[in-house]
């Protein structure tokens, strides 16, 4: 579905955020990008929705180099943006229709798909804001909001779906819903998350970015979770003081919390 | 942080006697030392101040020539001088904006470090969150995006960003007195 091959990304001031990143996800993969905050998670998911060009390196989406000459054709974009969807981690900012029918709508009009009043109430069904149909987004809760990105996104039924830290905004039950959901889909799936425990949850494979900006691990969920050295190097679990009934001691955690 | 001081004092002093200069050769004299200063950096800083202005300048000059014209008075002389002052103003913002580090300049007072402190974190957070609606609206619209929706991404934005600036005033203000700002 996608390969990357060699992405470097350099900051304007030079400070590097991707650092010779290679990796190719296959059709219907499920895949964690877990790494810990700054180590540049959002800007790969960028680079692979067309909206940041790396530095260096080439990234392929189905064997077509994406490239800011291929996203002016229209005949290419267009596929692209509707098969390669990102959902951003501040709900505001994809957020800009008048009403909620609208705001998920505005895909399906823009690609020009058919049964658009199914289809938005469909997936305004399936993420559970059927109720807030006529309402203007900007006046929902932020986990509304993000509901709603998640139904405008989804209601495209996307190949490749990229997810930047999904659950940030979620509640307890819509984070399960997606979970289960990221689970039975066909679509291919790329989410990011600094949470452990969500990242096993939402992919099969993992890929760790290290504080470094460099990809320290490709493998199963399983093995990186048996893998302490590298979760310590990706500052993925911590150390705390803490007290088993009467003995107090110290060793490496992982906390689910948000 | 003398000298950075020292540099902020010359150009808030430059800033005043430029606006009360009304001679155009002073004028490009001043421009020309100002070059001179940034050195190698000039033709950069010069391109920077000409973008930021050519809007703004070119509506007002030509606002100004239409109504000169049409009521007979028309003046180059005012016409470069303007031009030549916001250009100049600009390049000198820029050039100060370059040279000093700012948080070092105003060191001398609390309440300016406090101040910048709010004002460049606000500038930080707007630009980050202003590159992500870009993006967002791109990531959802094949080219070229319908104009209707344009205006309608561009309006919720601002919308956006007037509510957040007024949330995030009150909730600084809160913030700094919290923390004894204002009881001094």
């Amino acid at each position: 579905m996608i390969r990357v091959e060699n992405i470097t990304h350099n900051y304007a001031n030079g400070d590097k955020v991707l650092n010779d990143l290679s990796f190719a996800i296959g059709q219907g993969e499920k895949v964690s990008l877990v790494g810990a905050n700054g180590c540049g998670k959002t800007t790969l998911l960028k680079i692979l929705n067309g909206l940041i060009v790396p530095t260096g390196g080439r990234y392929y989406f189905k064997d077509t180099q994406i490239t800011p000459k291929t996203l002016r054709q229209t005949a290419l974009a267009g596929p692209f943006r509707k098969n390669a969807v990102l959902l951003f981690q501040n709900p505001d900012s994809m957020i800009f229709n008048p009403t909620v029918f609208d705001e998920i709508a505005f895909g399906p009009r823009q690609f020009e798909l058919d049964h658009i009043d199914e289809r938005v109430r469909h997936w305004a069904n399936q993420v559970g804001i059927t109720r807030q149909l006529d309402r203007p987004p900007v006046e929902l809760s932020k986990g509304e909001k993000q509901k709603v990105c998640l139904a405008a996104v989804l209601v495209l039924e996307p190949e490749l779906l990229l997810l930047d830290e999904p659950t940030a905004s979620l509640d307890p039950r819509s984070t399960g819903w997606l979970v289960e959901f990221l689970g039975d889909t066909d679509m291919t799936t790329l989410a990011a998350t600094h949470n452990l425990g969500l990242a096993a949850e939402m992919g099969t494979r993992s890929l760790v970015l290290s504080e470094h900006h460099e990809l320290i691990f490709d493998g199963t969920m399983e093995s990186l979770l048996k893998d302490t050295d590298k979760l310590i190097e990706a500052n993925l679990v911590h150390v705390h003081r803490h007290k088993h009934g009467d003995v107090e001691h110290r060793h490496y955690h992982i906390h689910d919390w948000e | 942080m003398m000298k950075d001081t020292s540099a902020l004092v010359v150009y808030a002093a430059a800033v005043i006697a430029i606006t009360l200069v009304h001679h155009t050769g002073l004028l490009a004299a001043a421009l020309a030392v100002a070059v001179v200063i940034a050195g190698q950096r000039a033709a950069r800083l010069a391109r920077k101040a000409f973008f930021a202005i050519v809007v703004f300048n070119l509506v007002v000059t030509v606002s100004y020539v239409v109504v000169s014209l049409v009521r007979d008075e028309l003046s180059l002389h005012f016409v470069l001088l303007m031009n030549l002052r916001v250009f100049l103003l600009t390049f000198l913002g820029f050039l100060v904006a370059d040279r000093i580090n700012l948080f070092k300049a105003v060191s001398f007072s609390k309440t300016l470090s406090y101040l910048l402190t709010v004002a460049a974190s606000q500038i930080v957070t707007f630009r980050r969150l202003f590159d992500d609606f870009r993006m967002a609206f791109k990531s959802r619209t094949p080219n070229p995006a319908r104009s209707k929706d344009l205006y309608r991404h561009g309006a919720s934005a601002a919308s956006f960003f007037l509510h957040k600036s007024f949330l995030e005033s009150a909730e600084i203000t809160d913030a700094m007195k919290s923390r004894g700002f204002f009881d001094d």
